[in-house]
């Protein structure tokens, strides 16, 4: 243990004064969109927490989700890399490779058994006892089952860890599952996306690292902080879909002003993510705003919700079906009533939402990971 | 003899095994064998779906050489359903396409080779004050003072240069001392930074590659806006078939791009510029400099043989690939094979290809003969339009299917197919990229270069002149491949530039159209079509194959740069580009290859890429739920 550093420590070895290092923890605090409340808990957790180590598995993927973790500006990944994490297993970015990479990943799990912090990119397949994805000789899946045995939590990276992914997209061929379809009995949390936002990805580990468990999730086992709304409820073309003002093709008039995408098949009012708060990269943009209907990348599934230039079905309203010609037609009247009415569909239709995903998982959850701690 | 395996290789894309037997005394590769260990079947998930979509879909194979697959499939959709993108869609996905380019470069020089050539255990010992002298005469001895055409100068001055002071430079030692000393090495772990070839630079260097590692790594995020405006997200921007979606209008306060949205591009065109000449070109022909003093020109393998290229960039609308219209005004057109290029320009073959070589299956073909697939007719090679794979999993030469010992070198061994042209191996990437240009200027093959094939022709020279060794002999090596990477990232700098400006004066002559949608309904379409794509990708030559039928995709394939590099023998055509380079790379210590990595990586290994099935014959397709709100 005593080779682990905190925060602090490292700030004094570096001779950074107790008030610089306190100004980062405000810094952090209000990064992780937590309240000033929580700032004593921060700096404890700053000045105490040893850093975790990691390590990063990789098994059908495209390695976009190593690419977005580069991406990340705050934290930016030189400083989670070298300063917050120790990672100690990652064939991406490793100097060395073949046996003494494995070799490598045997001494970690031995040294910080129950300690370390499991990151699983990509989907798992389970076809022909794994044969489909062979590291180091051997099939991925049992590489994770044996290292996911000793992790003290895991977090899914992406779309195909937690979901199976594109590989997992009919007919599936290689049968890839996620990464909870496998392991169970830990703390474990999903962190979708092709890819994840950067920052909500290197966000969930920048809350592990400050205060050592995974951040509160929500029904899905996703961290609430950034997947709690739709894009559709945080968009700013919201106001469009409020008034029945729509793209009807791309490249028209609608297109050039910014209208609603819903008609040429946006996923928004399905998609939860943090697209149309955060947006990417620190509010550059995201697909809506560069006039790309939203395709739910971080949704169970989504790759079988095609075609996806086809509308969604229809909005279900309290008591009836309505479909966005007709609140077309009726808001570009009444828009204020409008708003109003889609604003209880939104709210009924959340609940209706969870409450499926709820039963579900009470259903037939008995063997499933334990969620996040704080829920 | 000595039988070793390395496996996973690191600092890649995917998930590979090579495994080498070496002469201990000699230190001679007496043969070598590449295998891509995973398949995920994302052409198989492309069957039936909708072709509007399948760029999404593609674009997945990959998430390093993001947006490429995008980029090969839509090509292929629209070349197959005869529709031509406006202007400003072209200009924008050559603007994507190459601020593309240099990202990936950038991170794979620093981020996935660098450790190959530098190491920061022996930056610990360099003075930092000679580490900021250092910094200073690669500054002046190794750039190169290239420059693009301009027609919009917006930058006033290079704004990104590397720090060259003392304090800088022992700040960033003190880090990676107190890294070491802390015992968790992290991604620096295990490795054997006591190899010799650690010895060829001095410490200073080595100080001074770990900084830019880290510079670069913090800087690279916004050499891509261009994917964020037009696209909404890095990796895996958006398109649409037809064009972009990006609509423009200085009209509207929500359009997606207006001058804003182009203002921040340009900040990122200039910017690429900055850190390719100030950072990666004199980093690079420093380290290259010094490793070729040292006697380091091996690793050539097929590359002085035969390379293959597709060239790209079309400065103008086309109206096919197939029908040989894309070939007509690409701004390097590096369309074809060069064969002996290792005996000299002079003696080197030119072999064109494009058009109807394309869809000639005696000119482009795939064979499985080492690869876990079967085909229908034993030994007959395949054109990807009529691609069939089955696989065929026959396990390891010695251990289980589940814990593999060896593979069989002598029946089959990877995922990947092996791609031939005319039945023959070739290389691909930048380094072809560059010698089939270079033999086409030469040999007045082409008549009047575009700014961009004569700003090649240059680099070569200048290079060859810093070294003071023919194209021929530092060209095909592990080095050169290296150093033509840096090359070809100058070159897209100036190319993104060159497209943003093009951008720019089109909207001000009045045109903001970015999508064609006249072909979008599937009622407009023939009932069967079929088209190919092309892109001249990071890795080198991508070609996308794409068959429609009934307005449902019918035929998918993928003929990706590292499948022509990484694939595995064949008994007539013998070694593909991995194997016959690392059995020209002399292996020092056999239990510590480090020179296999440096050869394997100065491919730019991309193997999720490289590894594709589309089962023909249509397995059965289970149907899955699709409940919008679950």
């Amino acid at each position: 243990m005593e080779k682990r550093d905190t925060l602090w420590g490292l700030f004094q070895k570096k001779n950074i004064s107790r008030r610089d290092f306190l100004k980062t923890c405000v810094a952090l605090t209000s990064m992780m969109g937590l309240s000033t409340e929580l700032l004593p808990q921060v700096i404890e957790a700053a000045e105490k927490k040893p850093l975790p180590p990691v390590i990063w598995l990789h098994g059908h993927e495209c390695t976009g989700c190593d690419e977005t973790f580069i991406r990340s500006q705050s934290p930016l990944a030189s400083d989670l890399v070298l300063n917050m994490i120790a990672l100690e297993y990652m064939d991406v970015l490793a100097a060395t490779a073949g046996e003494q990479l494995e070799h490598h990943l045997e001494e970690t799990m031995k040294q910080y058994s129950g300690q370390y912090l499991l990151i699983f990119e990509g989907a798992v397949p389970e076809a022909e006892n794994g044969i489909y994805c062979m590291v180091g000789g051997k099939p991925i899946i049992e590489t994770l089952k044996r290292v996911a045995k000793d992790a003290a939590a895991i977090i899914e990276n992406g779309s195909c860890a937690a979901w199976g992914g594109i590989q997992a997209a009919r007919p599936n061929p290689t049968k890839s599952v996620s990464v909870s379809d496998v392991i169970s009995g830990k703390p474990i949390i999903k962190v979708p996306g092709c890819p994840p936002i950067p920052e909500v990805l290197t966000g969930t580990i920048m809350h592990y690292v400050l205060f050592g468990q995974l951040p509160p999730v929500d029904n899905q086992g996703r961290p609430k902080q950034f997947f709690g709304n739709r894009i559709h409820d945080t968009c700013y073309r919201r106001p469009f879909f409020d008034s029945g003002m729509f793209v009807e093709k791309f490249d028209d008039m609608a297109s050039k002003a910014g209208w609603c995408l819903y008609k040429v098949g946006c996923r928004g009012p399905e998609a939860y993510n943090s697209c149309g708060n955060m947006r990417w990269w620190n509010g550059m943009s995201y697909p809506i705003q560069s006039g790309a209907p939203c395709v739910a990348c971080a949704g169970k599934n989504f790759w079988d919700n095609d075609p996806f230039y086809e509308r969604l079905p229809n909005i279900p309203m309290p008591n009836t079906i309505v479909n966005a010609d007709k609140v077309g037609a009726v808001l570009a009247g009444v828009t204020t009533a409008g708003v109003v009415a889609h604003g209880i569909a939104s709210y009924v239709q959340h609940k209706q939402h969870e409450a499926k995903a709820e039963k579900e998982q009470q259903g037939n959850d008995q063997n499933k990971p334990e969620r996040g701690q704080n829920e | 003899m000595k039988h070793i395996v390395v496996d996973p290789i690191n600092r890649i894309e995917g998930h590979l095994r090579v495994e080498i037997k070496v002469d201990e005394a000699t230190g001679k590769v007496e043969d070598a064998l590449s295998s891509g260990t995973a398949w995920r079947g994302i052409e198989l998930v492309l069957k039936g779906r909708d072709p509007r979509d399948a760029w999404l879909f593609a674009q997945r194979i990959c998430g390093v050489c993001t947006t490429v697959h995008a980029l090969g499939c839509l090509r292929a959709v629209e070349d197959a359903l005869g529709i031509e993108i406006p202007k400003n869609a072209n200009y924008i996905r050559n603007i994507i396409a190459a601020s593309q380019m240099i990202h990936d470069h950038i991170v794979h020089f620093y981020h996935l080779h660098a450790l190959d050539w530098v190491s920061p255990v022996a930056a610990l010992k360099a003075d930092p004050a000679a580490t900021a002298a250092l910094q200073n005469t690669v500054l002046e001895k190794y750039s190169l003072k290239f420059e693009g055409p301009v027609s919009f100068d917006t930058s006033a001055y290079a704004k990104d240069f590397p720090k060259a002071t003392t304090a800088y430079f022992r700040e960033i030692q003190n880090k990676i001392k107190a890294i070491v000393e802390s015992g968790q090495l992290g991604i620096f772990a295990g490795h054997y930074w006591d190899h010799p070839d650690y010895n060829v630079l001095p410490p200073e260097a080595h100080l001074m590659a770990v900084s830019h590692y880290l510079n670069m790594l913090d800087r690279q995020r916004d050499l891509v806006y261009s994917h964020l405006v037009f696209g909404g997200k890095n990796p895996h921007p958006h398109y649409i078939v037809g064009g972009m979606p990006c609509s423009i209008s200085m009209n509207d306060m929500n359009a997606p791009v207006n001058t804003e949205r182009l203002a921040l591009v340009g900040t990122s065109v200039n910017l690429g510029i900055d850190l390719v000449n100030n950072f990666y070109i004199p980093d690079l022909l420093a380290i290259g400099d010094l490793f070729v003093k040292a006697g380091y020109v091996d690793g050539g393998g097929l590359a002085g043989q035969r390379v293959l290229s597709f060239g790209d960039f079309p400065e103008e609308k086309y109206n096919g690939v197939a029908n040989g219209d894309y070939f007509k005004n690409l701004l390097v057109n590096s369309s074809g094979v060069v064969e002996n290029f290792g005996q000299g320009v002079a003696k080197a073959t030119f072999y064109p290809l494009e058009g109807k070589d394309l869809t000639d299956p005696n000119v482009l073909a795939e064979g499985v003969e080492h690869s876990w697939y079967n085909y229908p007719e034993a030994g007959k090679d395949l054109h990807p339009w009529s691609g069939v794979t089955s696989p065929q999993y026959t396990g390891p030469k010695e251990g289980t299917k589940t814990n593999w010992k060896y593979l069989d070198e002598t029946g089959k061994y990877s995922w990947i197919k092996t791609p031939k042209w005319n039945g023959k191996m070739a290389e691909v990437g930048p380094l072809a990229k560059y010698i089939v240009v270079y033999t086409k200027v030469r040999q007045g093959l082409i008549q009047q270069p575009t700014w961009a094939e004569k700003l090649i022709v240059d680099q070569i020279d200048a290079v060859s002149k810093l070294l003071n060794l023919p194209p021929e002999t530092w060209m095909p090596t592990t080095v050169g491949r290296t150093a033509i990477r840096g090359l070809d990232a100058q070159l897209s700098a100036y190319i993104n530039k060159y497209f943003f400006d093009k951008l720019i004066n089109n909207i001000k002559a009045g045109d903001t159209t970015v999508a064609n949608t006249a072909k979008w309904d599937p009622a407009t379409w023939p009932k069967e079509a079929k088209g190919v794509g092309l892109h001249e990708a990071p890795r080198g030559g991508l070609s996308h194959w794409v068959t429609i039928k009934d307005g449902k995709i019918d035929n998918y394939q993928a003929i990706v740069p590292s499948t022509w590099n990484a694939c595995p023998r064949d008994d007539k055509s013998g070694h593909g580009a991995y194997e016959a380079s690392m059995m020209e790379t002399k292996v020092k210590i056999a239990e510590k290859p480090l020179e296999i990595l440096r050869v394997l990586h100065s491919f730019d290994p991309c193997l999720a890429c490289a590894t594709h099935l589309f089962d023909k014959e249509g397995k059965e397709i289970t149907v899955v739920r699709t409940d919008p709100y679950l």
